[in-house]
């Protein structure tokens, strides 16, 4: 048994395809990307190496850089404060009742498995200026703004309206990762606290809370991951304009790189992009503690 | 049922079900949150079905006449036949393979017994850290040197590389909750490990397959940037990026772009009531684990 289980030609037969095609079409890629970022490489010519002036143009002389890397940043907190605020409560709503619990949360999730390509398109129909939400507008007698043509203020309205989209789009999956862990908390806790003349304030604060922290860094992750590298909705509601006042790192990357085909330029800020991921990624693990509870 | 204790010490037994005016309250907040959610989609439904004409002096009126046409003509005039097909083609065999490969990764690093089997399995983690962009560039300069630009292939090979962190991490789990004994018991009988991993190994973690398969599919259909950059050729462009030729500020024909919106997400709105328990449960078993 243990002779087999540890049989080495199987285990690498096993692990080989998997192996080979991540190897070769991620981690070879990192490797390259981070190569092609320190080079001058268009599509035409050949890859030249240039060291750090890529960075240097990128942080210095790219006002859209500038503004994408301010929309992503702003998107990446807008959206992960908002989400653990309204995930958290609806997952806390849901979890309270039993009538219907199943519909709401269906239809909640709902958006997230649609495609946000399509879902893009619904809303920047939606936000035209002339139709969708002002048409409604237009019958209480208001006249609504230009939500995705309007460019002034430092976060532009369409950014908002982007964001707002984003977050009615993957509300559904913060509020159902809470929800599991909600349920999973066992009863008698709560039964306890109840015995001990605790409100439902109290209880939320000391036993859920508590209880719901190790998703806290999983949604959290998500949250700011997700809005990082976030692309298909930007690209069918804006486009990166007016003015490229709504580009993010994803959209200016894909210009740069498919539209322009600076490829050493786009892999630049494709670094910027995964340096930010990963910094994101361990400040969350670092700064929550999490304590081992039996649940 | 919650029980309380007041001051007198009797135990008082507090129904949950009892209607209270939090509650209504509650279903109040809920109720509003789905129209939220189901008014959009309700909305461009009709719209689908009207004419140009009618969605600006009429927009919140039923359609006048139904509009079948619309639709006909998206699938048609905006290639959205080809593009469902490309779709089907790619999303099918980056499903089978992804599960396959991810499910023999999987096995071995579960089930069977070697040194290194966590840092294979960090390895494979990395996957779920970087995103798709990064390696954007590299692999379409590497892939239209070998000319799998511009071809199904060329795109089914990245997503299967970017379903599998997710599939082997699922499958992981679902391999190692297993009873060992089922494996010893094979073994004993004369079973080899390929055949333990075929007659009893795949059976067994069905379950999980599918869990992983639905949410594999659903990505991969909805997935944009890697095709849009791909695929220039209209006949192997899939649906999303079918659906970019509305965009943009010239895209006025609002009637039969709706059409085509509906077109492309149907599949996933089918998939997603037949399956809708599987996937919430696949998304939260991936996550609560991680």
């Amino acid at each position: 048994m243990e002779r087999i289980l540890r049989d080495k030609k199987a285990i690498v037969i096993f692990l080989a395809p998997a192996f080979i095609i991540f190897t070769l079409i991620l981690v070879v890629p990192i490797i390259q990307v981070i190569y092609y970022s320190l080079c001058d490489y268009n599509a035409l010519t050949p890859p030249k190496f240039v060291g750090l002036s890529n960075y240097v143009s990128l942080f210095t002389a790219d006002d859209t850089m500038r503004i994408a890397l301010k929309n992503s940043i702003f998107f990446m907190l807008f959206s992960a404060i908002s989400q653990q605020i309204f995930g958290l409560v609806l997952a806390v709503l849901l979890t309270n009742i039993k009538k219907g619990r199943n519909f709401f949360k269906n239809i909640y999730y709902l958006p997230c498995v649609l495609s946000s390509a399509a879902l893009g398109l619904l809303w920047a129909f939606m936000f035209n200026p002339k139709m969708g939400l002002n048409q409604i507008l237009a019958v209480f007698g208001i006249k609504g703004p230009l939500w995705l043509m309007e460019s002034s203020g430092f976060i532009p309205l369409p950014m908002w309206v982007i964001a707002f989209v984003a977050l009615w789009q993957y509300l559904g999956q913060t509020m159902m990762l809470y929800m599991a862990q909600i349920t999973g908390i066992s009863t008698e806790l709560y039964e306890a606290s109840y015995i001990d003349g605790a409100s439902r304030a109290k209880t939320f604060r000391y036993i859920t809370l508590p209880l719901i922290k190790p998703m806290f860094v999983t949604t959290l992750s998500l949250n700011c991951i997700g809005s990082l590298k976030f692309f298909d909705l930007v690209y069918n509601m804006t486009q990166g304009g007016p003015n490229n006042r709504t580009h993010v790192l994803a959209t200016h990357l894909y210009e740069q790189g498919f539209k322009y085909f600076k490829y050493g330029y786009a892999s630049a800020i494709s670094i910027v992009l995964l340096v930010m991921c990963l910094i994101v990624t361990l400040i969350i693990n670092k700064s929550v503690k999490i304590e081992d509870y039996e649940m | 049922m919650v029980i309380k204790m007041n001051k007198n010490n009797n135990i008082k037994i507090k129904s949950v079900n009892k209607v209270t005016p939090g509650k209504i309250l509650v279903y109040i907040i809920l109720s509003a949150l789905v129209l939220v959610y189901i008014l959009p989609l309700l909305w461009m439904i009709s719209v689908s079905l009207k004419t140009n004409k009618e969605i600006f002096q009429s927009p919140f009126a039923m359609p006048e006449v139904v509009q079948l046409g619309n639709y006909i003509f998206a699938w048609t005039n905006g290639k959205l036949g080809t593009a469902t097909l490309n779709s089907v083609i790619v999303c099918a065999v980056a499903l089978i393979m992804s599960m396959l490969i991810g499910a023999m990764a999987a096995f071995a690093i579960g089930r069977m017994k070697f040194r290194f089997s966590g840092a294979v399995m960090g390895f494979f983690m990395i996957g779920m850290m970087v995103p798709v962009h990064c390696v954007l560039i590299p692999l379409f300069v590497r892939f239209s040197k070998l000319h799998l630009t511009n071809s199904l292939v060329g795109l089914m090979i990245p997503y299967i590389t970017f379903s599998l962190p997710m599939t082997i991490f699922l499958l992981v789990g679902f391999f190692k909750s297993m009873p060992k004994e089922m494996f010893e018991a094979a073994c004993i009988d004369g079973c080899s490990i390929y055949k333990c991993f075929t007659l009893i190994g795949l059976p067994l973690v069905k379950t999980g397959m599918f869990v992983a398969g639905l949410m594999t599919f659903v990505a991969n259909w909805n997935e944009l940037l890697l095709a849009m950059v791909f695929i220039s050729e209209p006949t192997k462009k899939t649906l999303p990026v079918t659906l970019t030729y509305f965009v943009g500020p010239y895209a006025t024909n609002y009637v039969q772009m709706f059409a085509a919106i509906i077109i492309a997400i149907a599949p996933t709105v089918v998939v997603y009531c037949m399956f809708s328990n599987q996937i919430v449960e696949g998304l939260t078993v991936g996550a609560v684990k991680g």
